[in-house]
Formats: structure tokens, sequence, C-alpha cells
């Protein structure tokens, strides 16, 4: 049952990667210096979802991105005008500049275990009183999916949708009930979790290893240069 | 090992459940039942052994308990948890992570242990509960019988001195039930003190030397299990307990039942990614009787409730119902699911606006009609989320007759329930008999000698067995053993 | 009477049960921000998150308020939301934000001892800021992003220029803010209107 997660990599270099994909390829820093690197950190999370075997969304992905820059780049040429321009811009404007974060962020939360980020954050110090919320979190995401996919079919059965005569209490008849079995279910969870001595005082250990191989320092390095391209393009 | 000194709580929200004036000792390796009806304050005593009163559950505490002349009520959780284990009645609420090794790791992390000795004890119990298979994978993937074999597991990594359970088995299957019975048969051996809080007795006979029922808040009776095991059916009534000798047959009610317009089944099949969830090809039903869907988990009740109420995503198959074809979208429109949790289904601000959403038009005579044979009326104004359990299950069951619904499908409506509430439940599937075609998802035998007419087992994705009263069963395995007891 | 009365005492540190609660309704806010976002997956759509999000968002974040009686809940949940929002792809902008104004709304609700309704409103209002930070990479030095694709030709630029206007960029901010306050109100309304008759709160 185990998950085929591919090329195992430390979270903490995910967590490189996914900074050095959103600052230089979301946020533009660097300029004209790293501008040639922008291109090959955007492939990064296209190649990091095939060799964990997601095959379908980074085809999406792929096809997705690429899609964007061409329409875009044939827009331009062809010197279109107006509204339509605009709203091509915009779309994969946007696409082109998030798509590849979005899928980094995609590969980090489906390739990583609760238990290995932990521990990831445990090495760089994060305080406990930032891991044990994150680890509840995680542990909750299917809990407040599988409650919302009940209720949803509650709803579908007494004919309660959108277009319907109920439309505009919608959003109350969906999030009320949510909250209400999400918030029991969580007391029913924290008392669990507190009866086996969470919160106590003593240093929490953890038995997950986590650890850099080979494949993480070849990352480090590709995730290195642009920063010392942005840092002597700043020096100069 | 365990003493209750003086020991009174109210709960800060409500009146329920609070306990007066209880004095007990509980020597150590003894196993106790603590029973009662709903509400007597058994799950109060519990959570009063494992810290969570007062720790967590706020309110008005006097006394003092004391576990290995530990003070429970002024010491903090995590001191208590190295010696109080803790299992509860949700087998989905109850872990902390997403893989069942981390699962048992949690606890030792919690205590700071060094890692050997972790990975160390987690050999330990998974050697000795034979949870193997169940390592290194998502709990969220497990049956709630294999949730509750992780939550027990958990537990055992702590190596507690005590073991608290509250109404464990409320979830389980006949047989998941019999795995936490060789779970606890275990501990008992390992000379751990435990407490049970139970409504189901009869898989406890032979593990609890003790028996602790609670009334009102108060002790009733407090008396060894060869004694209790002596008390006539009348007795167990009176403080609404369930049999200790609990029958298992799951035979269903002595009735007449027409066959002359049922409803077929057609290719009621799914299958998931890998395997074959349900596999039907034509199945007859008598339309507007009781019909028991029973088996273990896993065996496809689910898959074959959501086929029925035409939930399922991709689902092909069809019912023939009066001669006409109902498909997904048919279906969706004539049957309705009460759910287990009866919280996901209501919506409204009131039980009157709550019952009423579903209908084509406005009919207060009808309404009120409805609300009163299920004994809502006086809560028309109330808003449903504020009504307990059996009463929000009650307007659910009014929404579905309110909007017309020919099918209704009830998955597991007593989990969890003592035997008052077993009954009323009954009675109300009862009362559908006759103008509704019922299903009832369940593992209680009880439930089903009470109000089924006819029982479906299904078994790995098929009907392993079809029969109403007295008819043979010819390849029932566990029920054939049941059956011949019941006769 | 002698009896203990168990209210949680006011210690400052932040209690397992507080961790757990933080954790939790993280997770539901944030699967309730995805499912609003979807709809914003028209990505010309997306400055309307900045209305809907921090809406939407008020009835989960009064419930949780109802279980804030200690500094730094509110600041870490703000944090993780930030966080969330940057590791799925949003630009570390929105962590950063979620820190400051997680602090700030922090403050504001213990200046209201956590009990000021008010001040809750205010405090939500603050939080809500953090979704300006999944925009501000477009504002930020727009030129010097797109300078180096010369090949798109300067009309792209000056039309990108055009759709990311910096006007737009105080615009979103106050909506934020705005409709955050906006959904803290529509929160309280539901925490009397449901959750205090089923019994949550």
């Amino acid at each position: 049952m185990k998950l085929d997660r591919g090329i195992l990599m430390d979270p903490r270099t995910k967590l490189l990667i996914l900074i050095t994909v959103t600052t230089f390829a979301l946020g533009g820093a660097g300029g004209e210096a790293t501008a040639k690197m922008v291109p090959v950190l955007c492939m990064v999370p296209f190649v990091l979802l095939l060799t964990a075997k997601r095959f379908k969304t980074a085809l999406i992905g792929i096809i997705l991105f690429a899609g964007s820059s061409l329409l875009l780049s044939s827009a331009n040429a062809h010197n279109m005008g107006g509204f339509l321009y605009y709203m091509i811009l915009g779309c994969c404007g946007l696409l082109g500049r998030f798509l590849p974060c979005i899928m980094m962020g995609r590969y980090l939360m489906e390739s990583t275990t609760v238990s290995e980020f932990t521990a990831a954050m445990k090495k760089i110090h994060v305080s406990d009183n930032i891991i044990i919320p994150l680890s509840v979190m995680f542990r909750f995401f299917p809990t407040v999916m599988d409650e919302a996919d009940s209720i949803g079919s509650a709803m579908k059965m007494r004919g309660i949708s959108f277009g319907g005569k109920h439309s505009s209490k919608m959003i109350e008849y969906r999030l009320v009930p949510l909250m209400t079995c999400c918030v029991n279910i969580g007391e029913e969870l924290s008392a669990a979790a507190l009866t086996r001595g969470l919160g106590g005082k003593v240093k929490r250990t953890n038995i997950c290893k986590v650890g850099f191989h080979f494949q993480d320092y070849i990352a480090i390095a590709i995730c290195i240069v642009p920063w010392i391209l942005l840092i002597m393009d700043v020096v100069k | 090992m365990i003493k209750f000194e003086n020991v009174s709580f109210n709960y800060s929200k409500s009146d329920d459940r609070s306990v007066k004036n209880i004095n007990l000792e509980i020597k150590e390796g003894e196993a106790v039942l603590l029973c009662g009806e709903s509400g007597c304050g058994k799950t109060t005593l519990v959570r009063m052994i494992n810290g969570l009163i007062p720790h967590f559950y706020e309110g008005e505490m006097k006394g003092q308990v004391l576990v290995d002349e530990m003070n429970i009520t002024s010491e903090e959780l995590y001191e208590t948890a190295r010696k109080v284990g803790s299992v509860f009645q949700n087998p989905r609420s109850q872990f902390f992570c997403v893989d069942s090794t981390s699962e048992l790791a949690f606890g030792p992390e919690n205590m700071g242990l060094p890692e050997e000795n972790i990975k160390a004890r987690i050999e330990r119990t998974v050697e000795s509960m034979n949870i193997r298979k169940l390592m290194d994978r998502s709990i969220f993937d497990m049956s709630g019988g294999e949730k509750q074999k992780i939550a027990c597991a958990s537990v055992d990594t702590l190596d507690p001195e005590v073991c608290v359970l509250d109404e464990p088995s409320s979830n389980l299957s006949l047989e998941a039930i019999d795995d936490l019975k060789e779970t606890l048969k275990r501990w008992k051996k390992a000379g751990r003190t435990i407490v049970v809080a139970e409504h189901r007795l009869y898989w406890l006979k032979d593990i609890c030397d003790r028996v602790i029922c609670l009334n009102k808040g108060e002790v009733v009776f407090d008396m060894p299990m060869k004694e209790f095991r002596l008390l006539r059916e009348d007795d167990h009534r009176k403080y609404g307990l369930r049999s200790i000798e609990e029958n298992l047959s799951m035979m269903p009610v002595k009735e007449k039942i027409s066959f002359a317009n049922n409803i077929v089944l057609e290719n009621f099949a799914y299958s998931y990614k890998k395997y074959d969830a349900l596999n039907i090809d034509r199945l007859e039903i008598p339309q507007n009787e009781v019909i028991a869907i029973v088996g273990p988990n896993g065996a496809g009740k689910s898959t074959f409730s959501k086929c029925i109420c035409g939930l399922m995503k991709g689902f092909k198959g069809y019912a023939l119902i009066d001669g006409k074809r109902c498909r997904k979208k048919e279906l969706l429109k004539k049957s309705y699911m009460v759910m287990q949790d009866v919280n996901h289904q209501l919506f409204c601000e009131t039980v009157m606006e709550e019952v009423t959403l579903g209908m084509d038009e406005e009919n207060e005579e009808r309404v009120l009609k409805v609300l009163d044979e299920l004994g809502l009326s006086s809560f028309a104004q109330r808003h449903p989320m504020s009504l307990s359990g059996g009463q929000k299950q009650r307007v659910a069951v009014a929404s579905a007759i309110l909007s017309d619904k020919d099918i209704i499908l009830f998955d597991e409506p007593t989990s969890g329930l003592d035997f008052y509430n077993m009954e009323k439940v009954a009675d109300l599937i009862r009362l559908l008999r006759g103008s509704k075609t019922v299903f009832v998802v369940t593992h209680d035998p009880d439930l089903v000698r009470r109000c089924a007419t006819m029982v479906l087992s299904l078994e790995n994705g098929v009907i392993a067995n079809k029969y109403t009263y007295g008819e043979k069963r010819e390849n029932g395995r566990k029920e054939e053993k049941c059956y011949t007891a019941a006769v | 009477m002698d009896g203990i009365m168990t209210q949680n005492s006011q210690k400052e540190k932040l209690s397992g049960k507080d961790l757990i609660n933080i954790g939790i309704y993280a997770a539901i806010y944030l699967v309730i921000m995805t499912a609003v976002s979807m709809l914003g997956f028209i990505p010309i759509m997306m400055p309307m998150l900045a209305v809907l999000c921090p809406l939407v968002g008020g009835i989960t974040m009064m419930l949780f308020f109802t279980k804030v009686k200690k500094f730094g809940m509110i600041t870490i949940i703000t944090v993780i939301i930030g966080a969330f929002l940057w590791v799925t792809g949003m630009g570390y902008w929105p962590f950063i934000f979620g820190i400051i104004c997680g602090v700030l709304a922090d403050l504001v609700a213990r200046s209201g001892n956590y009990t000021s309704k008010k001040k809750a409103v205010l405090s939500h209002g603050i939080m809500s800021i953090t979704i300006f930070g999944c925009f501000l990479p477009l504002y930020l030095d727009i030129n010097g992003y797109f300078a180096t694709r010369t090949s798109f030709g300067s009309e792209y630029i000056e039309a990108l220029t055009k759709i990311f206007q910096p006007w737009t960029a105080p615009v979103i901010f106050g909506c934020s803010f705005v409709f955050g306050i906006l959904g803290a109100l529509l929160g309280q309304h539901f925490l009397k209107k449901h959750f205090e008759k089923a019994g949550i709160v």
C-alpha cells in the first residue's frame, strides 16, 4: 500500500527548491542576470513530478504552461490588441508565473509524509508551537474533505443545489454542518492526543530519519546558481 | 490501583452525565465493566481516570481520583498519560498521525523516549498484537476495526498500568469485536488494570471480573461478574442494559411478506481502482419491507448504500421500481439515507424549516401530522443541532417522509446506543414498514431481530445470504452457529 | 463551595489543547479557502479572492476566536495560513505578511482580552490582509521581470502594466481588510444563529 514516491529527497531540499522557484520564477528577482535560469527553474517541478510518477499532474501542468506561453507569444507576434488581448495576457501571464510554483507546491505536498516533514522542521529548529499545529492540520485535511463530501451527498439527497430555490443559502447549508462536524471530531481528536501525553514539558523525539543524499546535493547545487547570480548582480 | 474519593462532577455545558458521591476502589489487575443507560455517567468516570476530567472537559469537580497513589485530579495530563492509556469510541477521530507506524510512535515520542527504545516498543507491540500487515500504511485507508486495532496498539506502546476503554465496540462489526476481545485478554494477562465502559456487554463476559452499574450518576450495584451473569433479563432492562448473554442471531421478525411487487436491482456492481467493491447481477427485494444489510467491515455495505441512494459517481446499474427503470439520477430522487453522523444532514435553523426544506409544496397539516407521529411536535421551533442524537435521527426521517422518498436507508442507526434507545430506533423503523422500503445497514443483532423482515448478508461484494424468518441458510459461517443458538 | 472550578487558568504558555485547536481550525479554514479559490481558477477572477476568502473565512475564524484565550494562537494560525499559501505556490510574500498581520491581529485581540467582539472583528480584518501578499509579486518589479523577455515586445509589457496598474494594489489591499471585517460580522451572526445552539462554542 506504500506510495511510490520516486526519488526521495530531504524535505529541506524540497523547500529550498520551492523558495528558489518562487523567488525567481514568480517574483522575478535578479533581473537579466538570472533570466536564463528561469526557464530551467520552471522545468524543475515538472521533472520532479515525473520522477514521482505523477504523470497526469505533470502532463496537465506542462500542457498548461507550454500552451499559455505559446498563446502569449503568438498573440504578441500578431500584434493583437483590444480586450481579447488583455484577456489572454492576464490569464497566460498569471498562469506562466504561478504554475511552476503551484506544481512545485503540489510535488512537495504529495511526496512528503507528515512524519518526514515534522522531522525536517525539527532539524531546522522550528518550535513545537508550529510543528504540532502543522501536523494536526495535515492529519485533519482528509477528515475535513470526508465530512464535506458526506454533507455534499446529504444535500444532493435533499435536492439542494446551485440553481435550486435555496441557492442563496448554499454557503450556510454547507458550512454550518461542516463546521459543527469538524469541531466535534476535533474535540475527540484533542482528547485522544492529550491522553497520549501531547503537550508535556519533555522534548519530543522523532523516529523518522531525514538527511541529505546525493540527489539532494545536486538539487541544492542547481538552486544555488541563481542566488549567486543575484548576489553578484547586487554587488555589481 | 484506582481510587475515587467522594467524587462529584457537573459539566459546565449540560446537566446530563454528571456524577455524585462516587467512592470506588479498583484493585491492580482487575478488569471492571462500567455499564448503565446513556447519560448515566459511565463515560464521565472513565474521563476522570484518564484525567480528561477536569483537565479537558470543563465543569465543577469535587473530591479526587487517585491512580497508583498519583492524584489524577491535580496532576497534568501528560503525566497521567504515562500510567493510563485510553481507547475511545470513534475509530475515526482518535488517531493523530496519518500513517500507522508514526501513530504507534506518537505516545513514546511525546514522552521524549530515545529513538531506539521507541523502535523496540513498536516491535514488541506489533509482534504481540499481530499487526505486522497494518504497519506503514495510511490509517485513512483502514476499516473501522483496523483503526481500532491501531488505537489499541498505540496505547500498548506506552505500556500503561491502567487501560480505560470508552465504548470501544460501538462502531465495530462482530468480527472486529472478537479481535478487540483478544487484545483485552492479552492486556489482562499482562497484569494491566482494565476499565471498560460499554453498552454491548456480551463480549466482556469472559474478560471482566467485576461489574459496576450506574444510574443517574450514582452506583446502583457493584458485583462480581459471576453474580451479574445470574441476573435475569428483567434486571438488565431495568437499568437499560443489553443482555450479557446477547443473542447474536440475525434472524428477522416473523411477518408475512408479499413478494408480489418486488424492486429488482440489476447490475449493482462497482469497482474501485483495484478491486470489485460490489458485484451483484440481479437482486429482488420486496417493496415496503425492512431489509437489514449485514456483513463484516469491507464487505461492500457502504458501496451498496451509496449505489441505492444514487450517490455513487459512475455507477451504471439500475433498479426496477413498479416496472419503471430508475438509474442513478432517479434513485437520488427516490431515496434518502439517514447517515451515521446525522449532523451531516441538518441544515436549517429550526426543525420546522428543516423538515419542509425538500417539500414541493407547503402543506402544514401534513407536516404537523408527521412531526406528531415521530414525537417531534414540541421541538418544531428548536434548532435541530440542539437536539439529542435520537431526536436528530427522527428529524432526518421526518424530512425523508415529507419529501416523499420511497426508499429510506439507515446507516448503522444504533451504534453506541443503550437498550432503550435501540428499541426506540427499532420502533421508528417498524413505523415505516408498509409505506416505505427501508434498508438498515447494521452490526446490531438486537436491532435486526426487532425490526427487519428480511436479511441480506454481504460478503466480498456479493450476496452471501438472503433470508426471511425461518428460512434455512446455506453458507452462513458465523450465522449458522448463532442460528442454532437462537432456535 | 469548595469545589474546584476547572476553567482553564490563564497560563501564558500554549497548552497541547490550544496547539491542536490551531491545527484543526487551520485545516478547516484552508480547505474552505481552497474550495473558494477554485472559483477563482479563471486567473482573471483572481482579484475576487481578496473579497471572497476573507468573507467566507470569517465564519471559521470567529468560531476559532471563541477558543482563543492566550497570546500566540492567532499569530500561529495566521503564520500557518501564510506558509500554506507560500508552499502552494503563491510566493513568499503571504508568509511575510502572515507574520506581521498575525502579530498585529493577536495584539488587537489581546487588547480586548480575547473577549471583546469588536476587537475580534478588527483583528480578523487585519488578519485578512495576509491574502494581499499573494498579489504583491504582480506589482513588484513588473518591468524588471518582463524586461528580460524582450522577445515579447514593449507592447506586451505596456499592456501588462496596464492590467496590474499600481492603483489596483491599494484597492485589493483595502478589499481584503474591509471584507475581513464583513466576514467577521457574518461569522458572529452565524455563531449566534447556529453554533451556540449546536453547543460547539
